[in-house]
């Protein structure tokens, strides 16, 4: 019979068949080996990978839920939420509260669970419940991610300079943070230094756009939307149309008077419709008058930047 | 002490000889030592033949014939695609039970136990990238063997009931890849599966459809029953029915004998059976031998394509609320994800599917021609080419290729960053991305969208143009602008809204070891107005992202100095020290 073109691949000597079928034992087993004698790093940088991309998907929750209260970098709202990525935050929170679980674990479950019942709040607004588990809206695997993300500010919030330090203080946690932080700049006496942060005498006016954003005024107000009944707001009024609706408020107040009123006594008129107190009462304490005023100016300026 | 008498006759080396020899054949199922140091030397048995001695006493070979006819132990005749499928099956059913052992089906922790798997369990990821690799091969192979039944003609008188037996299993063995998609409950898997069991609603009447889904679901949508459901029927019921017709279908190879190539023998007749005595070729040893060495060979290619090229993907949890932008079919359903999108669920996901498998099934039963040899068969050889092509070309339009497209913008970032998996900015990686402002477009063409002065100030800002991203600083990097870049133009040339288009890519260091990529995209529409697409990434440093076809990255064994060298990390992995 003719021997086809592809003759060559029917191997008829014995000894052939089984060399090739050693060599091909040989090179899976050499290949196993290889791949034994390095599962340890292997598991380690899987280990790594899984965790950094857990990390991924906590900023991108974070970005979308969680900054506008708590800050793009997690520096916290004055007023409005703590900061999250702060020294005091990694170096001493969890002793102040007599918390002895892990920071991770304080994390998930005050993500999981909220902040639901705190009354008369420093904080302007609750914490919602974000786990599945209690209505709200994040899954388990979201809240870890969230958690894994948060941790990984801990590099670089230990290092942080005392400039550098977001933290905001909490009413009625009893802490020595700022003891901590003179005796770690050297300083003996604490004079300027108390549990609120106080107002520096010495210091440059700070702009009034700085201190709306530093003072936590624009986690409750939008400033460029107007007061209106069909207007979305957030935890207090729209601030858009100001200059228009402020003299009509109180009788006999100016637009100047009243919107001064409202920052440094905000009980003295409450709008309908909201709750007193929930507008922080102090700022006649955190800011000097002359920053206060500029302040009143800048919001009643009808040709503010938007 | 008293020695046995048949002892003392024989003397006590002999005894031990025998004694070894008796061990060796029982092992064996019947061949002594010297029966098969004759099988090396390549001699030929004695008779009566005592080679076929294992074929009656050990179960495994009672199956297989003691004999073939030469022509049909040709590798070119059977490719041995035949036993590849099986033994693949084989593979799959061991990694499979060892995969099962660190997986639960809830949607609780399927996800996580897989990457539990992956970072945490000695040779996991390998077990898994084997039993995905084989199971994406044995769909190949199965279908290759078809191909060859069906060229060879093998599927005429007497084989006909052979080939319908073998289009169940075709069919089991689709199913089985399908339901095993599911199981590692990540986007990739929920989306696939929530698109392939929506093709089974459109079954009509409404209530047999709807009743299917459900049944196919456990709930309107694919949640814990529904992966329960598909847990079951991948680990349990379809390897049953695989392993009941895969004996069926074998036991008809066995009883008609392996068809011989068509111009052996006469149009009409089947000689399959009637094996001259000179043109036998046994089972022992050299068909074992042939079998043998294949699938080794074939092992030591899957092992190697696993440890350089091949890793199962695994991709974000899933998530019902929210579909990923281009899902992918598994590239053995491309043709049918072609054909969903050029006609309804109801024709391309019912209708025309139902009819090929029952014109397949019925190949043997309608086709008329006794002939196997192929120049007597042009109208079957054609047509079944044809029906190749075809399947090529529905495949081709099912291919992400092919697919419907978004709006410009979201196309260009989905291109070099997709929403799920790698992509050429996370396969370049963190290290190469560095922090700052960088434009797709150069100085002058950026003068030449905006105008001199705010060309002037968006430059004064730090965004570097694409004239100062130069190749020897970073090639990986300059290809990713060139990459964006390219994107850009090519979405532009395709849509008359997209018009002078500059991206912006801002890198800005989120934290430690966190980039976030912000892909910022300006643009004119049609109208001249102008317009703005920002989308946002993270990129950690560690995250390692991959495609399931590309090269490994192996990176990782640079940590071995680290874990004290092959000696510390073989300690640790043994739990030592
Ligand atoms: C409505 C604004 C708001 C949003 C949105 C918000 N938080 Fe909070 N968060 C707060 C407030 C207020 C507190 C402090 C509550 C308290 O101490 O009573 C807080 C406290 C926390 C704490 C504990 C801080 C500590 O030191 O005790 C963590 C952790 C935290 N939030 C994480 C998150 C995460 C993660 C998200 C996004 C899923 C988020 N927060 C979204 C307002 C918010
Ligand atoms: C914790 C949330 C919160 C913060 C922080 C906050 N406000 Fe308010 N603000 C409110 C609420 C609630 C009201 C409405 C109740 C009221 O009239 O007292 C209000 C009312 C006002 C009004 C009166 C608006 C009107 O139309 O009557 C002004 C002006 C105002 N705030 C300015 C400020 C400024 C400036 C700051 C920052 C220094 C600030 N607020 C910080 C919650 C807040
Ligand atoms: C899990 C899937 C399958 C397995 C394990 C399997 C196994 C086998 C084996 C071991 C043989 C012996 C000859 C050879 O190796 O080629 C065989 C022959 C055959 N198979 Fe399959 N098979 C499968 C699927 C199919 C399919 C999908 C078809 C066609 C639709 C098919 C049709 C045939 C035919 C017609 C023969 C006889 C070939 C001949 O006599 O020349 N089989 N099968």
């Amino acid at each position: 019979m003719h021997k086809p073109l592809y003759h060559y691949l029917y191997i008829k000597s014995p000894i052939a068949k089984i060399a090739i079928g050693i060599l091909a034992l040989v090179v899976t087993l050499a290949v196993l080996g290889g791949i034994i004698v390095t599962e340890v790093p292997r598991m380690e940088a899987q280990t790594a990978n899984w965790n950094g991309r857990s990390i991924e998907k906590g900023a991108a929750l974070f970005a979308s839920n969680c900054a506008p209260c708590h800050g793009d970098h997690g520096q916290g709202t004055m007023n409005v939420a703590p900061a999250l990525n702060s020294k005091y935050w990694f170096t001493h929170r969890l002793d102040d509260l007599g918390y002895t679980g892990s920071q991770k674990s304080y994390v998930l479950l005050t993500v999981a669970a909220g902040r639901p019942s705190k009354v008369n709040s420093q904080w302007a607004q609750r914490m919602a419940t974000w786990s599945r588990n209690y209505g709200g809206p994040l899954r388990d695997d979201q809240i870890d991610a969230l958690a894994n993300y948060i941790l990984n500010w801990q590099e670089s919030a230990v290092e942080q300079t005392d400039e550098e330090d977001p933290w905001q203080p909490f009413d009625g946690v009893d802490t020595g943070w700022a003891g901590v932080r003179a005796a770690e700049a050297g300083i003996t006496e604490t004079v300027g230094i108390s549990d609120t942060q106080t107002v520096s005498e010495t210091a440059e006016p700070r702009a009034p756009e700085v201190l709306f954003v530093n003072m936590g005024c624009s986690g409750c107000h939008n400033l460029n939307e107007p007061q209106d009944e069909n207007t979305p707001h957030l935890v207090g009024p729209n601030l858009g149309n100001l200059a228009e609706v402020a003299g009509t408020k109180v009788p006999g107040e100016d637009a100047e008077t009243y919107v001064h009123t409202s920052i440094v006594a905000p009980n003295d008129f409450v709008n309908p419709g909201y709750l007193p107190n929930l507008m922080p009462q102090n700022f006649a304490e955190q800011m000097t008058p002359e920053e206060i005023n500029a302040l009143v100016t800048w919001l009643l300026d009808p040709n503010r930047p938007q | 002490m008293a020695v046995q008498p048949e002892t003392q006759n024989k003397g006590f080396f002999n005894t031990i000889l025998d004694l070894a020899d008796d061990t060796f054949t029982r092992i064996t199922a019947g061949i002594s030592a010297g029966e098969f140091r004759k099988m090396l030397r390549g001699e030929p048995p004695g008779r009566p033949n005592p080679r076929l001695r294992p074929h009656s006493d050990s179960f495994l070979l009672h199956i297989k014939p003691s004999y073939y006819h030469e022509s049909v132990t040709r590798f070119t005749h059977t490719f041995r695609l035949g036993l590849l499928s099986t033994y693949l099956f084989i593979l799959e059913t061991i990694t499979g039970a060892i995969l099962m052992i660190w997986y639960a089906p809830t949607p609780e922790r399927a996800y996580t136990d897989m990457i539990r798997l992956l970072s945490n369990v000695p040779l996991g990821q390998f077990m898994r990238d084997m039993h995905r690799l084989g199971a994406e091969l044995m769909v190949a192979i199965v279908t290759a063997h078809m191909v060859r039944a069906y060229l060879t003609g093998s599927y005429k008188p007497p084989r006909q009931f052979t080939w319908f037996t073998g289009v169940i299993l075709l069919v089991v063995t689709l199913f089985l890849s399908f339901s095993g998609y599911l199981l590692p409950w990540d986007q990739l898997a929920l989306w696939a599966v929530t698109i392939g069991t929506s093709m089974a609603e459109a079954i009509p009447p409404k209530v047999v459809g709807d009743t299917v889904n459900l049944l196919a679901r456990g709930a309107p949508d694919i949640g814990s029953s529904g992966l329960l459901r598909f847990y079951l029927l991948h680990v349990l019921f379809l390897p049953l029915i695989l392993i009941l017709f895969f004996f069926v279908h074998y036991y008809k190879v066995v009883l008609y004998g392996i068809s011989l190539p068509a111009q052996e023998e006469e149009i009409g007749e089947d000689s399959a059976k009637k094996v001259p005595a000179d043109r036998r070729v046994y089972f022992l040893p050299d068909v074992f031998l042939d079998e043998t060495s294949f699938l080794l060979s074939v092992t030591a290619i899957m092992v190697v394509w696993v440890a350089t090229y091949f890793q199962a993907p695994l991709e974000s949890i899933a998530n019902p609320q929210s579909t990923p932008l281009h899902t992918v079919a598994p590239w053995y359903f491309y043709w049918l994800q072609g054909l969903l999108k050029i006609s309804d669920k109801f024709i391309s996901g019912v209708l025309l599917p139902g009819v090929l498998l029952v014109l397949l099934m019925g190949i043997p039963y309608l086709d008329p021609n006794p002939s196997r040899r192929i120049k007597d068969r042009r109208v079957a050889i054609i047509s079944g080419v044809m029906a190749g092509v075809v399947m090529i070309i529905w495949s081709y339009m099912g291919t992400p290729q092919y697919a419907v497209q978004g709006a410009p913008p979201i196309e260009v970032v989905q291109e070099i960053m997709p929403e799920e998996g790698a992509g050429l900015v996370r396969e370049v990686g963190y290290k190469h991305l560095p922090n700052g402002d960088f434009l797709t477009v150069d100085t002058d063409t950026l003068v030449r969208y905006l105008g001199e002065e705010d060309a002037q100030k968006l430059l004064d800002s730090g965004v570097v143009p694409m004239d100062n991203i130069h190749d020897e600083d970073d090639p990986e990097f300059a290809e990713v602008m060139h990459e964006f870049a390219a994107g850009i133009s090519e979405q532009q040339e395709r849509d008359a809204n997209f018009n002078n288009v500059y991206g912006i890519l801002h890198v800005i260091q989120d934290q430690p070891h966190l980039k976030r990529l912000d892909w910022e995209i300006n643009y004119l529409s049609g109208e001249g107005e102008s317009d703005k697409f920002v989308r946002s990434f993270w990129l950690h440093e560690d995250a390692l992202y991959w495609e399931q076809y590309a090269r490994r990255d192996l990176s990782f064994i640079s940590r071995l100095t680290e874990d004290g060298g092959v000696l510390g990390s073989m300690k640790n992995l043994l739990g030592l020290e």
